[in-house]
């Protein structure tokens, strides 16, 4: 009880010295730190070989690589919020490239009708993963994993290998600009406005207290399967946008195409400084952390080294920037 | 006492679960094909198998932790391409070859090791990153990560016989005896359990979390490389790719082994009975002239069947 007292008969002074640290210690350096690399890589990149920054069509090519990983980051962002992970978005991404490269391939009125199809089937795979995930007491990890290796196989099953013939109307579409500015860039910067309006929302805070303590979530009421099988619909949802983009450029489709987004969309995500034990994060800092990762095979050649040092590098640079970020964010043993 | 008894009973029934899982998927190839049940066959799918149930030693150790390690596939193709770069056929190189090999996979396993444990890196991540580093670090060293015609000894140690049994069987038959002395009757097997149950809990009884927890990552890159060894001979090449079958089907087998992705639950014996099923699913499809598709797709149902039905069990438990 004295301690109590004691804590309450704080001076004024005191008592701003100690909001100026908690201001200080909710300062989350990691989420700021993908914004960092962005600049050094930039810069480098521009010393060395100005006309991948500043040439024509540099950044309609690079942010048009950046779209779909852009997009898948944004829905596993959510995904590890919830102190969970999206494995399933590998098998979406190649079943929505197979299906509009064979079957879905018109370019008349129907066709914005098959691009929805096509997001409705992610969105159902996502929501099914949610169910699956909050009703059963099975790992995101495993069921998506599952989830992926079976939807990846309905890839195979539509399309046994790359190729096909997607809409001309798709192709043409993803290219190009809208008011002098490149679509793609467009569209990430839909994203970072979708976010800044969705981390004011009811919704963003239940996903967060999901991922801070569940048990702790469902007693202050959240709705749990609600929220997780939206969380991870719009994970579906989003990765089927991003094999329709990639199958746009590319313009063709592939039932692996989705594989190496897997693991690409947890690197950005954690690029982003997001912890994968949840509860907190920015898609903000995870859309940089995109387009910091597809950044450094652009440094690969500025610096003139073989492409292979693309690979070493972002490999390099994941272990070196997860690793500052858990010691920054240390806590004892745990 | 009595909640050991009822604690080892479920372990071994999702194990034994596993195992009647094979026999079914056996008696369904036999039933379709009488070759199925050959011995020679039965020798083929073993080989087969030996692969996945190797580097699913030191999976299985990092699963155990509550970990996981996706370098693997970087780990095998490593010891594969760099068997073939460094050795070039000649078979007496293989003897400092090995050696370096296992110098290399622990250097390898505790930089993993010491990233989870000690800085606190999520497994997932470092393990992926480390993965990457490798795969780039051997495309650049040997340039372009590609090797053909392994020493011909090489080949004949892992396609041949001693004592009527092959090889590639006797090996994996001494890991797993290796692994289940580990698993069941060391310590450090029991520390392992431990950390993966209750790593706070772990700690307060006086294990030393930090320190045991690199062991499973030093195995499995060791076990990774001398596993790409023998891969390279059974293949007869070896390529930078080579080693991506292993990145989830290592952990598959684990979970299809009935072992808890979450840690502290699960033996090796499990992930012997996991890389059998998925083997055997590999050798029935064809009969049926189903292809890719239909494998993947028989994954990941049996992935969620059997984790499902493994976690029926768990969920009733009391308390």
């Amino acid at each position: 009880m004295s301690e109590l007292q004691a804590a309450m008969e704080t001076t004024p002074q005191q008592r701003g010295l100690r909001k100026a640290a908690t201001v200080w210690r909710k300062v989350d350096l990691p989420s700021w730190m993908p914004y960092v690399y962005v600049l050094v890589l930039a810069v480098v990149i521009y010393v060395f070989e100005p006309r991948l920054i500043t040439g024509p069509g540099a950044i309609d090519i690079r942010f048009g690589l950046v779209v779909p990983l852009a997009l898948v980051a944004f829905g596993q962002s959510l995904a590890i919020f919830t102190r969970g992970i999206d494995l399933s978005i590998g098998g979406v991404i190649s079943l929505t490239t197979a299906l509009l490269a064979t079957h879905l391939n018109s370019t008349s009125r129907t066709f914005w009708l098959e691009l929805l199809a096509v997001v409705a089937i992610g969105v159902a795979i996502g929501s099914l993963n949610g169910l699956l995930i909050a009703v059963t007491s099975m790992q995101p990890f495993i069921v998506t994993l599952a989830t992926w290796l079976i939807w990846g196989g309905v890839a195979f099953a539509v399309m046994p290998i790359e190729g096909g013939t997607p809409s001309s109307t798709l192709v043409d579409g993803v290219f190009g600009a809208f008011a002098d500015i490149p679509k793609s860039v467009w569209l990430i910067a839909l994203l970072f406005a979708l976010w800044i309006w969705l981390r004011r929302t009811r919704f963003m805070v239940d996903v967060l207290a999901i991922g801070s303590d569940e048990a702790r979530a469902r007693l202050t009421g959240v709705p749990l399967v609600t929220r997780k099988v939206q969380v991870y619909a719009i994970s579906g949802g989003l990765a089927a946008l991003a094999g329709i983009w990639l199958t746009g450029t590319n313009a063709q489709g592939s039932p692996t195409s989705g594989n190496q987004f897997i693991l690409w969309s947890v690197a950005a995500v954690v690029l982003g400084g997001t912890s994968i034990f949840g509860g907190k994060g920015s898609i903000a800092s995870a859309l940089v952390g995109a387009i910091t990762f597809l950044l450094i095979p652009d440094l690969v050649f500025a610096l003139g080294l073989q492409s292979f040092w693309s690979i070493f590098l972002q490999g390099t640079i994941l272990v070196l920037a997860v690793t500052s970020n858990s010691l920054l964010q240390k806590r004892s043993i745990r | 006492m009595s909640t050991a008894i009822v604690e080892g009973f479920r372990r071994n029934a999702t194990i034994a679960l596993a195992f009647g899982l094979a026999g079914l998927l056996f008696v369904i190839g036999t039933v379709h094909s009488s070759e199925f049940a050959s011995a020679n066959h039965i020798k083929n799918v073993l080989v087969a198998a030996s692969f996945v149930g190797l580097v699913g030693f030191g999976q299985t150790l990092c699963i155990l932790t509550g970990g996981i390690d996706l370098s693997i596939p970087s780990t095998v193709a490593g010891g594969a391409v760099l068997t073939g770069y460094l050795a070039d056929q000649d078979a007496s190189r293989l003897l400092w070859i090995v050696p370096l090999l296992l110098g290399l996979g622990l250097v390898v396993g505790l930089i993993n090791g010491v990233g989870v444990a000690y800085a606190g890196v999520p497994p997932i991540i470092m393990t992926l990153g480390m993965g990457g580093a490798l795969q780039g670090l051997l495309l650049i060293y040997t340039n372009g990560g590609r090797a053909s015609s392994p020493p011909p000894e090489l080949v004949d140690f892992v396609n041949g016989k001693t004592f009527g049994l092959s090889n590639q069987i006797l090996v994996w038959a001494g890991v797993t005896v290796f692994a289940s002395v580990l698993l069941t009757w060391t310590t450090l097997g029991r520390k392992l359990y431990a950390i993966g149950t209750n790593r706070t809990a772990a700690y307060l009884a006086g294990v030393s979390v930090r320190r045991v927890l690199v062991v499973p990552y030093v195995v499995s890159a060791i076990g990774g490389a001398l596993t790409g060894v023998l891969l390279f001979g059974y293949l007869g090449q070896a390529f930078v790719n080579m080693g991506d079958d292993y990145l989830f089907s290592s952990a598959v087998a684990v979970a299809v082994g009935g072992a808890s992705i979450l840690g502290g639950n699960g033996h090796y014996i499990g992930t012997v009975a996991g890389a059998i099923v998925l083997t055997l699913i590999a050798g029935l499809l064809p009969l049926f002239s189903l292809g890719t598709a239909a494998l993947q797709i028989s994954y990941g149902v049996i992935l969620l069947a059997t984790v499902f039905f493994a976690g029926i069990r768990l969920t009733r438990k009391p308390g």
